[in-house]
């Protein structure tokens, strides 16, 4: 336990790593810079961070590759920096183990917002409470209950499985492979309508306004994320 | 792309002169049912007309094949109807010999009409490739230039003020109150944003014109989308009443979310940046036969014809207007996604005033139905909220 939370910044360049060193360090976070994908690595093991940090462009190994050998030995939560914005790049990191996904250029603000909610769901993932709180919902996923506005409402077991799913994983994008699989199982991997039915009726019973959800958030083209309690991201 | 699908839209003349070059056998087939098409007129003539009009009938099918096809088949009209006027109608009939000059004549007069014609329209039609492939060439120029002229507006604009302001804070910040301070800051992290969207618009625009946009189809919500793209362009719609409407029965389609968000989003950026504060924006969809319509509707109190005319030209030739903040790669952008999946985008007056832009997305099959729980019965699964 650190009195301050310490970040690994894994970023090639110069610039960047200053910028995020003063504004980190005026938040009040310890900050460890690796230039290199492969001292990154060393440095996730030696000074075991509470969230890493990763670039994708680095000069000797990919930023993914950075993930996949940090997730080899700790769940830490790992925020990717890419200047790329394609789906499939973001995929790709996601299926290696990150947690989040920050596109060049971004303000401070929104990193600030995205490493608060890593390191909250750092500390939530000990505790085992199964009951979601949403705006306007509660979801008990242990008793399989589930009420709108004080008034029990119902949910289908899938609509239940589906959910669980996504709260394995709050605050976490869930990609559609891995959502299908877990809850229909590894054949339907592919059969990405059956998510876009089962969410819209997931967020009619749910949300406020299902046409903006704040708790089950569509990640285009990747997958989606559950925000649960009273304080949703950004 | 939009360039190539402007192209590809040649005048109906062209397209005359262009489609037959490649014809192949349909042309020899053409030959053979002209001939026969002759020969049954020429039957119904025979006995009341004298048989140089039923040569006549004969040339007539030389020409049109001649025209509509290439230098081939024009030739095998030109022997099948001198063989079938010989053997047929020239006496004495069912032989193929000539015994009066004047036909020898005729014949020579249809080979030599069939040839001339084929050769015509084969110099034409190749004229018309050239004028064609002058124009993709122009046009490619053109979209460089404007593309060039874009950047260098787009992005000195931007680089200007980054560039006063912070070197106005590095060099006399202790002049300045921490409120002056804030505000040049502020606008250099404003103008980098900008700056930076612009950037991928424009890369965006490239990537779509040069075909290395690979689309990634899968089965999507278009109010997920919606939402998406609401979410997105949030900031900028801040100071705009928007409406969503959604019918609850849309069908699913099947496009690349990413890239159906961006035109989406777009067309949203385009109307929070050319209607006043406080005007409500629109955003509907409907299933319109085998397609989906997504539409943005403003009220900003409608422009003239001549206006919807004019955004509609730039909505078509995409980066060429550039003066209002690269508004022109947005909507072409927008265009240029949609016509990948095989859809359209356009513009119209709406009758309430204001404006209109639509784009349509293919509807394909309905997918299959989701699938039951698997193991449905493994306990925990109450059908009654309350245990």
């Amino acid at each position: 336990m650190h009195s301050r939370p310490t970040i690994l910044i894994v970023e090639d360049e110069p610039e960047i790593r200053r910028f995020l060193r003063l504004s980190l360090g005026a938040e009040g976070y310890r900050v460890v810079e690796s230039s290199t994908g492969r001292r990154g690595a060393i440095d996730a093991g030696t000074h075991k961070p509470d969230v890493a940090i990763v670039d994708l462009g680095l000069p000797d190994i990919d930023g993914v590759q950075v993930v996949r050998q940090i997730r080899d030995w700790s769940p830490m939560p790992i925020i990717i920096l890419s200047a790329r914005s394609q789906e499939r790049t973001k995929i790709e990191a996601f299926a290696a183990g990150a947690d989040d996904y920050v596109t060049k250029p971004f303000g401070m603000g929104e990193l600030l917002a995205r490493i608060s909610v890593a390191l909250r769901h750092a500390v939530r993932s000990g505790t085992a409470d199964n009951v979601l709180r949403l705006a306007n919902a509660t979801v008990d996923l242990d008793k399989r209950t589930a009420s709108r506005d004080g008034q029990p409402i119902h949910l289908t077991p899938l609509e239940f499985r589906l959910l669980a799913a996504l709260a394995r994983h709050v605050d976490k994008v869930v990609m559609h492979r891995q959502l299908l699989a877990e809850v229909w199982g590894p054949t339907h991997e592919g059969d990405t309508h059956y998510l876009r039915i089962y969410m819209k009726q997931l967020r009619d019973k749910l949300e406020a306004n299902p046409v903006r959800p704040k708790h089950l958030i569509t990640e285009t083209g990747v997958g989606y994320r559950l925000v649960a309690g009273d304080s949703p991201r950004e | 792309m939009d360039v190539r699908q402007a192209l590809t839209a040649q005048s109906s003349v062209q397209r005359i002169f262009t489609a037959g070059g490649n014809s192949g056998l349909i042309g020899y087939a053409w030959a053979i049912g002209a001939t026969l098409t002759s020969t049954l007129v020429g039957f119904a003539m025979r006995g009341r007309f004298d048989l140089v009009n039923i040569a006549m009938v004969y040339l007539l099918a030389v020409v049109l094949v001649a025209l509509h096809h290439a230098r081939g088949p024009a030739i095998l009209t030109s022997v099948l109807c001198i063989t079938a006027f010989d053997v047929l109608f020239v006496p004495p009939a069912g032989t193929f010999t000539v015994d009066d000059l004047q036909y020898v004549f005729t014949f020579a007069i249809m080979l030599t009409v069939g040839l001339v014609i084929s050769h015509l329209v084969a110099g034409v039609r190749r004229q018309a490739r050239e004028q064609a492939a002058l124009e993709v060439a122009a046009e490619t120029e053109r979209i460089r230039s404007a593309l060039l002229a874009s950047i260098s507006h787009d992005l000195r604009t931007p680089l200007a003020v980054m560039a006063g302001a912070s070197s106005t804070l590095a060099e006399a910040a202790d002049k300045l109150s921490s409120s002056e301070r804030q505000a040049l800051a502020q606008s250099i992290f404003e103008q980098s944003r900008d700056m930076a969207e612009r950037v991928t618009k424009v890369l965006q625009m490239t990537r779509l014109e040069t075909g290395e946009i690979r689309i990634d189809r899968d089965w999507t919500s278009i109010a997920e989308v919606a939402s998406s793209a609401l979410d997105r362009t949030s900031e900028r719609l801040a100071s705009h009443r928007v409406i969503v409407e959604l019918p609850n029965d849309l069908p699913l389609v099947r496009v690349d979310a990413a890239l159906v968000e961006q035109a989406l989003a777009n067309l949203l950026e385009n109307a929070a940046k050319h209607t006043p504060a406080g005007t409500v924006v629109r955003l509907c969809a409907r299933q319109r036969a085998h397609e989906l319509v997504v539409s943005v509707v403003d009220h900003s109190g409608g422009p003239s014809e001549v206006d919807v005319e004019r955004i509609f030209q730039k909505f078509a030739h995409g980066p060429i207007e550039t003066t209002a903040g690269g508004v022109g790669l947005g909507l072409a952008i927008c265009r240029a996604i949609v016509r990948l999946h095989g859809g359209d985008a356009w513009a119209e007056c709406v009758p309430s005033g204001g404006m209109a832009f639509r784009f349509s997305l293919p509807i394909e099959r309905a997918p299959p139905a989701a699938a039951e729980v698997p193991g449905a019965d493994d306990a925990l699964t109450p059908d009654h909220p309350d245990r």
